[in-house]
């Protein structure tokens, strides 16, 4: 147990902490200066739920029918003791013919579809000890493994697709997304996410190497990702350098040390708790849970949208105060230090003086306004 | 053997010839009572019938199975357990219920529906273990070699010798490889152009076997045989090994319902849906 335990749990309340997961630490990676996401995240909040209390629609998902065909594919992969992903790691990594060992990791000792994922991990943990100190050669492919990475001092179970070893002493991480490669390429954004999930998966097995007294590097940087073929449903392999990937995520993990500074700055007592009732309705008053939310500043982004729960919600608050973070990282950049479109404005209409050190972009905010205005008066 | 199974069957044709007839002329009384008759029949053949003695399905062609097939399903078609039945003999090594409903599709014309495999196998373990050996064979899951344990969505046949139904870690690929060779020789018996499901499974089986031809949408069956068997020597030895070692060990030192359904991790839940 952590020391930042009991803060944690104040700031949450009574339910369970929701624990982190692979997409959960790769949100990490896209907002990291997100004090209120870093701190909700910490603390296990059920941030789908206070956006529901709070009257914020949820951010817009994956369809379900999606969701059902990804996991359709991946199961075409790994099926047959993954005959289609021995196939393609022939192909890119040159795997030998009598690598095809294949453990089943979904559920341990039981015909049960899934099992605990503490005894997965277990499990999983013995598997790659044994391949990596030589002591079997038939663990080749190790499909759904559990792995355990720390988060700010607390154990996360992740769940790669796949773990690939090769014999001469090589572990890779194996990623099944339902995204296509149509003639060689794949939509950029999502291979960026599935590298980044990637990266939760090798950070987390050279943990587990390295616990274990064994170099780490002996994960490979490079990631297979494993994707549908132009139109059809037939796999194919990619293998994917995620060594920035990695880096990035090994540093903002690091800084989630800083999560005891943002407790300090909050006043003694602060929770989002929601107060459920027996029917697992939330009683607390909404404005309450509003004055905790303005102590967690928020950094909203657009991006926000595709990995938070909460996204819509900060928009709103954004909105409300005017905020200039509403239109992207971009303008905020340029706009460098005028943080509200009221500000935006004085400076520009010469309400207000500006300092001299932002002369330069008050001076730039003026000519876009008489370029918009010549255009207004063009069009009119 | 061979004189019951093959005076059963001429039985089971006579009856199902009598059903249709029965059915055409509208008569459900004589309809019902037929159909009694050819399950007590069915039921006696299943008795006698081992795999190894009785010809596999692979060896009869659509014609063959066509006029058995329609009339079951006008009485409501056979049941789950014994369309799971038809598919590992024909397999003769444990599968999926993913496989099982492909193979049945391609090669006994429809779908399994897999959702109903679930409950299945825990029906046949809850009526073993009211009344052993009450029935000629139990559809049972395949067992792990290290402990014994049930392995998660792959099923056997109890008639099956331990040995075919344990899973090392080189079995899956063992599995996959020896399924390839008996749908090859099933896929030869078939007349003319394969239906779409056939062609899928065989395509499916010659991109993953290395050695296949690529033959644009094509399937070469004696180089996919070949390829098949050539890989299977490389991982036959080792894998019949583990499997034997484990096999002596299992037979000394379980019980007869855990040499069928294994012994899982003590789970409350589980004894209790089976028990």
């Amino acid at each position: 147990m952590s020391p930042l335990d009991p803060r944690l749990d104040v700031l949450r309340g009574t339910p369970r902490p929701l624990p982190h997961n692979a997409r959960t630490l790769s949100a990490l990676t896209a907002n990291p200066s997100c004090d209120r996401r870093v701190l909700l995240d910490a603390s296990g909040i059920d941030k789908d739920a206070l956006a529901a209390h709070l009257g914020a629609p949820p951010p817009l998902r994956e369809s379900q029918l999606a969701l059902d065909a990804g996991i359709a594919f991946e199961r075409s992969v790994t099926a047959q003791g993954g005959a289609e992903l021995v196939r393609l790691l022939r192909l890119t990594l040159g795997f030998t013919l009598p690598e095809v060992g294949y453990d089943d990791l979904k559920s341990v000792a039981t015909d049960d579809d899934t099992s605990p994922q503490h005894l997965r991990h277990i499990r999983t943990r013995q598997l790659v000890l044994d391949a990596a100190q030589g002591k079997s050669g038939d663990h080749t492919l190790l499909d759904h493994p559990v792995l355990s990475l720390t988060v700010a001092g607390h154990p996360v179970h992740l769940e790669p697709d796949a773990v690939a070893f090769q014999h001469h002493g090589v572990f890779y991480v194996v990623e099944i997304k339902s995204f296509p490669v149509i003639d060689g390429q794949a939509d950029e954004t999502q291979v960026g996410w599935a590298l980044v999930q990637a990266a939760a998966y090798v950070l987390a097995l050279r943990e587990l190497l390295a616990d274990a007294d064994l170099p780490p590097e002996r994960v490979s940087d490079t990631v297979v990702l494993v994707n549908p073929l132009n139109f059809s449903r037939v796999p194919t392999a990619t293998l994917c350098d995620a060594r920035k990937k990695i880096k990035s995520l090994h540093r903002h993990l690091n800084q989630l040390r800083r999560i005891p500074e943002l407790l300090d700055k909050l006043p003694a007592g602060t929770s989002l708790d929601l107060l459920l009732d027996r029917t697992g309705q939330p009683t607390r008053p909404r404005i309450e849970l509003e004055t905790v939310l303005t102590a967690l500043p928020p950094h909203y982004t657009p991006k926000c949208r595709e990995h938070c729960d909460l996204s819509l919600y900060c928009r709103q608050e954004a909105r409300t105060q005017g905020r200039v973070e509403l239109l992207g990282p971009e303008v905020c950049h340029d706009a460098a230090g005028i943080d509200t479109f009221t500000a935006a404005l004085a400076l520009t209409e010469g309400q207000l003086h500006p300092a001299r050190d932002r002369a330069d972009t008050v001076h730039a905010l003026r000519h876009a306004q008489r370029v918009h205005q010549d255009f207004e008066a063009g069009i009119a | 053997m061979h004189e019951h199974l093959d005076a059963l069957e001429k039985r089971m044709q006579q009856l199902q010839h009598a059903m249709r007839q029965a059915l055409e002329q509208q008569d459900d009384d004589q309809v019902n009572a037929l159909r009694q008759e050819l399950r007590r029949t069915q039921n006696a053949y299943d008795a006698l019938f081992s795999p190894v003695e009785a010809p596999a399905p692979s060896h009869r062609t659509p014609e063959a199975l066509a006029p058995a097939s329609s009339v079951e399903r006008q009485l409501g078609g056979p049941t789950a357990r014994e369309q799971v039945r038809q598919v590992l003999a024909l397999l003769t090594v444990p599968a999926a219920p993913q496989l099982l409903s492909q193979v049945h599709q391609a090669f006994f014309f429809h779908a399994l529906n897999t959702a109903r495999l679930a409950t299945l196998r825990r029906d046949e373990e809850r009526s073993f273990r009211a009344t052993p050996d009450r029935r000629s064979f139990y559809i049972c899951p395949a067992l792990a070699c290290d402990r014994f344990s049930p392995v998660r969505a792959l099923l056997a046949l109890s008639t099956w010798p331990l040995e075919q139904r344990l899973v090392g870690p080189l079995t899956a690929r063992v599995n996959f490889l020896t399924s390839a060779l008996r749908l090859a020789d099933a896929a030869e018996q078939l007349p003319g152009t394969w239906p779409m499901p056939v062609q899928k499974l065989m395509l499916y089986y010659n991109r993953n076997i290395p050695g296949c031809p690529d033959t644009r949408g094509q399937v070469d069956l004696d180089a996919l045989r070949e390829a098949a068997a050539a890989e299977l020597a490389v991982h036959a030895d080792d894998d019949a090994d583990t499997r034997a070692d484990a096999s002596q060990h299992a037979l000394a030192t379980l019980d007869a319902a855990g040499q069928i359904f294994g012994t899982p991790l003590h789970d409350t839940k589980r004894q209790r849906r089976v028990s």
